[in-house]
């Protein structure tokens, strides 16, 4: 019997063929859900047959889902993303096998359209979407959709069943609804595969990261439409609605970032975040984030007025390109010590628009260069008009728009500026992606460079806690961090010995990394909790600054599914599936050699763009916050971490392969046995 | 019984208690029809005023339909967007306020779903504050409350799987929630609505139009810092 939670099946459609069918999704239950799940999938589907070189994420073989998690749609908040999982075009050098997620209604209502999620092979001979209603799915034309923008599409399929949404009751087999399909489509972005192109459903709720949209593009898949009518059967139905009263009443959460001017917050299906937008011009149904900066220049150019950033915010996510990757990066910038080569300030990721302009003023491309810049009016860049067209001549690979479609690392690369741009320039981390002001919380910088993509973790971002003494803070952190619980794995310490001994390049930080990642991969990306309220080890609302981690999640998961897992239980299913993508990332060709950061992580200024520079530092017999923002790390070290690190994996300190006593100890026999045959299994 | 109540039917004009024809929509729109008799907002012998109604606050609303999901698992113990007995439905590309539509039952002051029911499933319950409700082991799946609610869309809701009509009975019968329900308790919805949009009154809203039930009651919603979109965009 399927586990509550669950639906029970996960649709599996075959785009070269036009067949569709069913996987039983107990089978997949050990993953637990979302980007676990996905990765199962993608190892049954694009690894195991062994008959393809997983190089390339635009091949037709390539497999990419979009998995719910257990939580979806059962009236638990920040628990209704959905996963995307499958091999990714924008990771640089290699495609490597990526997940991202988005919110709003889709994974709800998928479920209760009776599916834990769709996997999509192959290729369409010409532009198609799927439409699923109930258990009845279809693979429908699109080719009059093709072209269109992402709200344009979702608007064009809901008109097309000439239903009053709202306003009539439709009848089908299993049930009646007033709801309308929710809707995951690209825009021209996605159809020209640029490897910036995000996927949105709504106004703005996008999983940009990965660039999908490239890979729905190669497939001539332009949307996901889902209706649903069924129930979604949970353990205990009492349990659910009082354990979010219980943690929304313990933990009470914070407004909401601020919207555009005169907006309502809104919310994904389920949440009570507030994150969203009501509003009468701009910034339709947006999220308060990344995409709100897309256009805002950086300095020295004035500041874009708040109106235009909304209203170029949905040009963004009409064309459906990825706001983290293309924007301008201005107002998240920081003071530079005057030696330092990028003066005034340096944004705190070197975002393709950034970059772009950079290029221009040292006279890399535009007149007088191979490199053309037109249709780009760079004279106009603080006119709105420009945004448009870049984001035109990208999504429409338009003249140098064709160059930018590559995203920021193979744009730089394409210059001839690579590898000295990532010494200081370019801030990217090792596969490519925005650092998004990672370092000093090294965490998230390790967490980058041992998973494919910016692993945006939000949560885990330290820094001095007025209330408490540093002693104090790193013991709240101790307690939440289960079943370990140890101080030492906070101590930030980056020079000298103590760097060495429980600092950053300790084993303590290797196990901090390992629980870190074993916690996201399962209870962020997989179970789905929203990035914007867990992992959370403190908190201010707390009387002891104590943290819901560790509570809340196994009660959650308990009133839905009714397993008695305790959260350490949770954290082996993230261990499971941490091997999982290791095995699949060392069949795509990963190596402990080619785990490098950028360079200019080794170098002064690393830190620079540091979130939260105050920092614990444990000098052998006290603790203090010290300001972290010269911290930058030593070859020597991060490859004394990644030895350390690996040994608390369980895997070959001297490859990073994964070895078979793990991933059978994980219950993953069949895994070691494709690496065995491969030659890519670590010795015993 | 059944028959009782079909020939009491036909004293009453049905035309008297066509209150609004049209769609609640969030905000703004304002129903076609009006009472052609103001008794339709008093209560009948037949009909005691119920105790409590369900309001909401459009204005605020973040359409995050946890009341849609609270209500369907207190009542059905399953999370359900076609089971619950409140209806919000979103437009998230419509701008605001036509981005949102609430659909609430609005117990009325002669309930015409109680009227046409012939088996008596679905009653006034005077013992829980007059709530209009339905005894689903009465029902017999005719959907007389359905084709008889005249509001569009209907607020008695269908199950298909049971082959049952059910509709909003303030709690009352939520076998799955841990508060005590029906009027004078706590709903479902109205605990779990983020927003404070959400609540039961006491006094019967005006009938005249379909912005009885949208009051303005709801806390200005709060706002925290920019994220990283300052206003001048220089910090």
């Amino acid at each position: 019997m399927t586990t509550p939670g669950f639906a029970g099946k996960i649709l599996l459609v075959n785009l070269t063929t036009g067949q569709t069918s069913s996987i039983d999704s107990a089978k997949y239950e050990m993953y637990g859900g979302g980007h676990g799940t996905g990765a199962a999938l993608f190892w049954d589907l694009c690894v195991a047959p062994g008959d393809w070189d997983l190089q390339d994420a635009f091949d037709p073989r390539n497999a990419v889902s979009l998995m719910t998690g257990p939580l979806a749609g059962t009236g638990l908040s920040f628990a209704g993303r959905t996963s995307v999982s499958g091999m990714s075009p924008q990771s640089y050098p290699v495609n490597w096998f990526c997940h991202s997620n988005f919110g709003g209604s889709f994974a709800p209502t998928l479920k209760m359209a009776g599916w834990d999620g769709v996997v999509v092979i192959g290729k369409a001979e010409s532009p198609v979407y799927i439409n699923i209603i109930d258990d009845k799915v279809t693979i429908e034309d699109a080719k009059a959709l093709w072209g269109l923008t992402t709200w344009e599409t979702q608007e064009e399929i809901w008109k097309r069943t000439g239903v009053r949404y709202g306003q009539e009751w439709q009848e089908f087999e299993k049930g009646h609804t007033l709801q309308r399909p929710a809707i995951v489509t690209i825009g021209p972005a996605g159809e020209n595969m640029t490897r910036v192109a995000s996927l949105v459903h709504g106004g703005g709720s996008g999983a940009g990261q990965g660039g999908f949209g490239g890979v729905f593009g190669s497939k001539k898949l332009k949307a996901i439409a889902v209706l649903g009518t069924g129930q979604i059967r949970v353990a205990d139905p009492r349990g659910v609605r009082d354990a979010r009263e219980w943690w929304e009443t313990k933990w009470p959460i914070g407004p909401p970032f601020a919207g555009p001017e005169g907006s309502i917050p809104s919310s994904c299906m389920g949440c009570r975040r507030g994150c969203h937008n009501r509003n009468q011009v701009h910034g339709l149904d947006s999220d308060n984030c990344a995409e709100q900066t897309w256009y805002n220049l950086a300095p020295p150019h004035k500041g874009t007025p708040y109106e235009i950033q909304w209203k170029m915010t949905d040009v963004a996510q009409k064309l459906g390109l990825n706001a983290m990757e293309t924007c301008f990066m201005g107002p998240m910038s920081f003071e530079v010590p005057k030696d330092f080569p990028i003066q005034p300030r340096i944004p705190a990721y070197t975002a393709l628009g950034w970059y772009m302009k950079k290029m221009y003023d040292l006279g890399v491309i535009g007149p007088g260069t191979k490199f053309d810049t037109s249709p780009l009016p760079m004279a106009d860049i603080e006119k709105p008009e420009f945004a448009e067209i870049y984001g035109l001549a990208i999504a429409n690979r338009v003249g140098i728009g064709d160059l930018l479609a590559e995203g920021t690392a193979r744009f730089a690369e394409k210059l001839g500026r690579l590898p000295g741009d990532f010494d200081v320039l370019l801030r990217l981390t090792a596969w490519g992606y925005q650092d998004h002001w990672s370092m000093p919380t090294v965490e998230w910088a390790y967490g980058n460079l041992m998973d494919s993509r910016d692993i945006n973790n939000h949560d885990m971002s330290l820094g001095r806690k007025e209330k408490y003494t540093c002693e104090q803070f790193v013991k709240i952190l101790a307690s939440r961090t289960a079943p370990y619980n140890d101080p030492l794995w906070f101590d930030y310490s980056w020079k000298g010995e103590r760097a060495y001994k429980t600092g950053i390049y300790s084993d303590r930080k290797a196990q901090w990394v390992a629980w870190h990642q074993h916690y996201a991969t399962y209870y962020k990306e997989s179970v789905l909790l929203c990035d914007w309220a867990f992992s959370n080890l403190f908190n201010e609302n707390s009387p002891d600054g104590k943290g819901y981690t560790t509570e809340a999640e196994p009660r959650f998961l308990k009133a839905v599914t009714g397993r008695d897992h305790s959260f350490v239980d949770g954290m082996e299913i993230g261990r499971r599936i941490w091997n999982l993508k290791r095995a699949i990332f060392v069949m795509q060709g990963r190596h402990r050699n080619q785990e490098k950061f950028a360079g200019y992580y080794y170098r002064p200024g690393a830190s620079y763009c540091g979130y939260a520079p105050e920092l614990p530092i444990f000098d052998g017999s006290k603790w203090e916050w010290v300001n972290c923002r010269e911290l930058f790390f030593e070859d020597k070290g991060v490859e004394q971490w990644k030895t350390a690190f690996f040994k608390v994996e369980g895997w070959d300190p001297a490859s990073g392969y994964p070895t078979r006593r793990t991933l059978e100890e994980l219950g993953m026999r069949h895994i070691a046995d494709v690496l065995q045959a491969k030659g890519r299994l670590g010795p015993a | 019984m059944a028959r009782e109540k079909e020939s009491e039917k036909g004293k009453i004009s049905r035309r008297e208690f066509v209150v609004a024809g049209g769609t609640v929509i969030a905000g703004g729109a304002v129903a076609a029809c009006t009472l052609s008799d103001a008794s339709a907002s008093q209560a009948s012998d037949e009909f005691p005023l119920s105790t409590a109604y369900l309001v909401y606050d459009s204005r605020y609303c973040a359409g995050c339909q946890s009341c849609m999901l609270a209500c369907s698992l207190v009542h059905e113990g399953a999370a359900c967007t076609s089971l619950s007995r409140i209806q919000i439905a979103r437009a998230v590309l419509t701008k605001y306020p036509d981005d949102i539509q609430i659909h609430v039952c609005r117990q009325c002051p002669d309930p015409l779903c109680v009227r046409n029911c012939p088996t008596g499933a679905c009653h006034v319950n005077t013992a829980n504050g007059n709530v209009r409700m339905i005894d689903s082991e009465k029902c017999i799946g005719c959907r007389q409350c359905i084709s008889s609610c005249h509001f569009t869309p209907h607020r008695t809701i269908w199950n298909q799987a049971a082959q049952k009509a059910t509709k909003c009975d303030l709690c009352v019968d939520a076998p799955y929630f841990s508060k005590k329900g029906g009027p004078a308790g706590q709903q479902a919805c109205v605990t779990t609505c983020p927003v404070g949009a959400l609540k039961v009154v006491t006094e019967l809203p005006s009938q005249l139009d379909n912005s009885g039930y949208d009051l303005r009651f709801a806390p200005e919603p709060q706002r925290g810092q920019a994220t990283t979109s300052s206003k001048t965009g220089e910090e």
